[in-house]
């Protein structure tokens, strides 16, 4: 296929073609089987235009005459319907944060927030599901909405290498786009470091819904995990260029480690109370083990 | 608690708090950390300021450290000083010895030196009396520098640095050392209320505080309670070589002739050669090396005395000279160690001789070595001109022999069997058959002359004025008196010579000798060139407004201006040395001041002085501070507080 080739030059670029072998043969995995618009590879509850027939109803005018059923109409002569379990597509929305904080990190948060993004979404394309990634920083800066097909690849692939990180955060203004965008039902994914100044609570109780899965992923760098500073310093937060000036002293590291831990395991307490699903990564992890392994484990892909 | 310094700490302070706080605020250099985000930082922050209230503790116990470490530098700088004296304060009186002895440079920088150290360290040892003093009220002293006068330095007052000023004001001398003025004038003002009339009453006694080498020439005179008079003995040597005294005198008969006289002492225990020299206006003439015997140690110190030599030189000169006897040798006293003699130029007299005819007095004044002696009658002398007499004033000395001149014109007379008129000298009536009794040996006029056998036929009776001189005496009335009036000298003998047996007897000739050397000697206006230590220069005859300049050994120049009779007087002779008089259009004229002082010269230190009312023994001790100095402590606790700075500020790094 010519048309793929650039494409998936690019996406080695962040994917591993041995790691893409080995993603081909996963899929996403709602644990919600929702209502898709367009009939997609996944059985739903409702019942509609599918394969695997389910029953039959009688006709009301008005339905769509295509299902009717005619071999019953010519034995009975009357009108029914030919009911089946509808496969239904699953919208597997990406929220990927390119806030500048992401940009820091040795290695990069943000290069394992482009390499899990592309992971994830390349399982989505190749399944045939309806993928939306969304760059967000003060708001959603830009996205890519209801790819479906391989063909989407290199689009995804070129709008991850060509963003950079920067400028501020505005997580709840990011996610009230998002939601107001959400069509459908099916997973919505976030990877960002989630330390917001505002909070992320008000942010992502919009994101919860009955319709849609939610993942948190939040990427933090070596650095932000085990601190190596001393003496007399002044942080400067990227972002707002807010200055703390500290004395690097065992006591404050330790409690910087505290706050930190209780940190995540306040996201983590309430990702678990509203049915979503917290994963805290180490941008220096690889992206291939998470995937593989803890994304399988949780049930995001199968 | 006083400070010395106050202005000084009070302006460091005024500099350095606020440059430390600045400091403080400016010291710490952050380095910039760019973070994802300063959320958890900050909380991180919160929790260990909440946590750990020590920690807001420990950044600031560096300011407070500095703040500690800076306040006692700055306490240092002011000079506290805890007085650790208790009770009521005293009044002292600090005498100090300002002596030729006092110059000897046996202790550094030499003894008045020393005794001005000692004497600052007493003064501030004082009471002040302030608040932070153990002391009820303030101590008083006052400072007196004597020598062979007392001069008050600074009346009583309880003002440190006052006292302090005083003392270092005190230049050295190099008079002799008499306390009995200083006493007086101590006990005077310790009548009066000092400066600072406070409560006390004037029947306190002071307390003379004495720093001195004992060596004072009128101890025996004075009368002090012995503990009215502490004694800060000062001076270790007694080693000193000295010229004790020193006379130059033109031969007789060649008076181009100089023989010089010199005595030297030694005050060592050993024995030493020195070598002396002669100078004469700054050129060396001789160099004689003499070995001076050890002093005699007697059985008592007051019965030891000197080694003693004995030096004369000859020279010749004729003109007039400085002549300079210098031992040369180093030893503690430096001042004692030149004499010098102004060498007048030879001079032979001119003599006139009014007589009726007086063989005997003729023949004797031409055996005299006079220039010229002319014989005059009576009429002769009373025709003469006076004024002209008074300008050209050609005879050095006038001979009256049984005259009574009608005017008598300026100048020296011997006058025999007769009262000049005019001077205050009566002679109402005549004696007979008179004896000598008494004469003064010692006096110029009468040296080697013997008269225990002299007999007048006939006598004036003279009755003199208070200020005359009475040089011999018959049983009833003066028989030979020294007058001087209206700047003239007169030497008076009531007896004719020829009513006598003196022509007989040899002393006739010799005192006619003795006379005319006497009275040449007061030819230069009775001047006298060759002074002791603080014998005042006195410059006669001067015109008016004319302005005489002193240039003093040490080249310094004071300029002298005469009072209205035409005398100028210089009494600021306190260095020993030649002292140079110009006067316009004269000649130089040269004034030797000697010490020439055999006591003096004794510069071994006293251990104890014995008064007239008791003796004194000296202070074992040094005089020591009785107030502690705090800078030391201070500079001390200071360093300590930087240390310890030092390690806390390593330690909160390191943690």
């Amino acid at each position: 296929m010519p048309a793929t080739r650039p494409t998936m030059r690019k996406l080695t670029e962040l994917l591993d073609p041995k790691f893409m072998a080995r993603l081909d043969s996963l899929d996403v995995l709602s644990r919600k089987i929702l209502q898709g618009k367009l009939q997609g590879e996944r059985r739903s509850k409702r019942r509609g235009q599918s394969v695997e027939f389910a029953d039959h109803r009688r006709y009301v005018v008005g339905d769509d005459l295509r299902f009717v059923d005619w071999n019953v109409y010519g034995r009975l002569d009357q009108l029914f319907l030919k009911l089946f379990l509808e496969e239904q597509d699953l919208t597997i929305h990406i929220l990927a944060d390119t806030s500048a904080s992401m940009g820091l990190g040795e290695p990069a948060k943000a290069l394992f927030m482009k390499k899990l993004t592309a992971a994830l979404g390349y399982v989505s394309l190749v399944n045939n599901n309806r993928l939306t990634v969304s760059l967000f920083g003060d708001g959603i800066r830009t996205q890519l909405a209801h790819m479906r097909g391989r063909n989407y690849l290199s689009k995804m692939a070129e709008l991850l290498l060509t963003t950079d990180c920067d400028g501020f955060s505005d997580f709840e203004k990011a996610c009230r786009d998002a939601a107001a965008g959400r069509i459908g039902s099916g997973i919505t994914i976030v990877v960002s470091d989630f330390l917001f100044k505002q909070g992320y609570e008000t942010a992502l109780r919009r994101l919860v819904s009955s319709r849609y899965d939610l993942y948190m992923v939040q990427v933090l760098s070596p650095q932000e995990l085990e601190p190596q500073l001393g003496g007399d310093l002044r942080l400067l937060d990227i972002e707002d260029g807010d200055a703390a000036e500290i004395t690097v002293s065992s006591a404050l590291l330790k409690y910087y480690k505290r706050n930190l831990a209780a940190y995540c395991s306040e996201l983590n307490d309430f990702c678990t109370r509203r049915g979503a699903v917290y994963v805290r990564t180490n941008s220096a992890d690889s992206v291939e083990s998470l995937v593989l392994n803890y994304l399988r484990r949780v049930r995001l892909v199968r | 608690m006083q400070w010395l310094t106050p202005l000084v700490g009070l302006g460091a302070a005024a500099v350095a708090v606020p440059l430390l706080l600045l400091l403080y605020f400016l010291k710490l250099k952050r380095r910039e950390q760019i973070v994802s985000s300063t959320l958890l930082w900050k909380r991180a922050i919160q929790d260990l300021q909440v946590n750990a209230p020590f920690q807001r503790l420990r950044r600031n116990i560096l300011l407070l450290l500095q703040l500690l470490a800076m306040t006692a530098m700055l306490l240092a700088l002011a000079g506290p000083i805890l007085a650790l004296r208790k009770g009521p304060g005293q009044r002292y009186v600090v005498l100090i010895d300002r002596s030729a002895s006092m110059n000897a440079t046996d202790v550094t920088p030499n003894r008045l030196g020393e005794a001005k150290k000692q004497a600052r360290i007493f003064v501030e040892s004082l009471r002040g009396g302030s608040a932070m003093s153990l002391a009820n009220t303030a101590d008083h002293a006052m400072v007196i520098a004597f020598d062979h006068h007392a001069k008050v330095m600074c009346n009583f007052t309880s003002d440190k640095r006052q006292l302090a000023a005083a003392i270092d004001a005190i230049g050295p001398g190099d008079g002799t050392s008499r306390l009995g003025e200083a006493v007086t004038v101590a006990q005077a003002f310790a009548q009066s209320p000092g400066v600072e009339a406070s409560i006390r009453t004037a029947e306190t006694p002071a307390q003379l505080i004495l720093f001195s080498d004992g060596r004072i020439a009128d101890l025996e005179t004075i009368v002090i309670a012995a503990d009215e008079l502490v004694f800060h003995r000062i001076g270790q040597t007694q080693d000193n070589v000295a010229i004790t005294a020193m006379k130059a005198r033109r031969a007789y008969e060649q008076p181009e002739q100089v023989e010089v006289f010199a005595s030297l002492a030694n005050y060592g225990a050993e024995p030493v050669t020195r070598d002396v020299q002669l100078g004469i206006n700054g050129d060396v003439r001789a160099v004689r090396s003499v070995t001076i015997p050890a002093r005699q140690t007697g059985t008592e110190a007051e019965a030891s005395s000197p080694g003693k030599v004995a030096v004369n030189f000859s020279l010749s000169h004729d003109g007039q000279g400085v002549l300079e006897v210098r031992q040369l040798g180093d030893d503690a006293l430096a001042c004692d160690d030149a004499a010098w003699g102004i060498l007048e130029p030879p001079e032979r007299l001119s003599v006139l001789l009014v007589t009726e005819g007086n063989p005997v007095l003729e023949s004797a004044l031409r055996s005299c070595p006079i220039a010229r002696l002319d014989p005059c009658t009576p009429a002769g002398f009373d025709a003469l001109d006076p004024a002209l007499f008074a300008v050209q004033n050609p005879y050095d000395v006038i001979v009256l022999d049984r005259h009574t001149p009608a005017h008598l014109p300026r100048c020296r007379y011997l006058a025999f069997g007769a009262v000049p008129a005019g001077i205050d000298v009566n002679s109402p009536r005549e004696l007979e058959n008179q004896m000598l009794v008494d004469w003064r040996v010692r006096h110029p006029v009468l040296q080697y002359v013997n008269l225990t056998n002299l007999f007048a036929a006939r006598a004036r009776v003279l009755e003199l004025p208070r200020d005359a001189e009475v040089l011999a005496e018959f049983t009833e009335s003066p028989a030979l008196a020294l007058l001087r009036r209206n700047g003239s000298t007169f030497l008076l003998s009531g007896f004719d010579v020829l009513q006598s047996n003196w022509p007989f007897e040899p002393g006739f000739v010799l005192f006619c000798y003795n006379a005319m050397n006497f009275l040449a000697a007061q030819v230069d206006g009775g001047e006298q060139r060759d002074l002791q230590v603080a014998d005042p220069i006195t410059i006669d005859d001067l015109p008016a407004e004319t302005t005489v300049t002193v240039t003093r050994p040490d080249a310094s120049e004071v300029e002298v201006a005469p009072d209205p009779g035409g005398t100028a007087r210089f009494p600021g002779t306190y260095r020993a040395g030649v002292y140079a008089v110009e006067i316009p259009d004269e000649s130089v004229r040269f004034y030797a001041v000697n010490l020439l002082d055999a006591a003096e010269s004794d510069i071994e230190p006293r251990q104890e002085m014995a008064l007239s009312s008791a003796t004194v023994a000296a202070q074992e001790q040094r005089v020591e501070r009785a107030n502690v100095l705090l800078w030391p402590a201070l500079a001390l606790i200071a360093l300590i507080l930087a240390c310890v700075e030092w390690v806390v500020y390593n330690m909160k790094v390191r943690i």
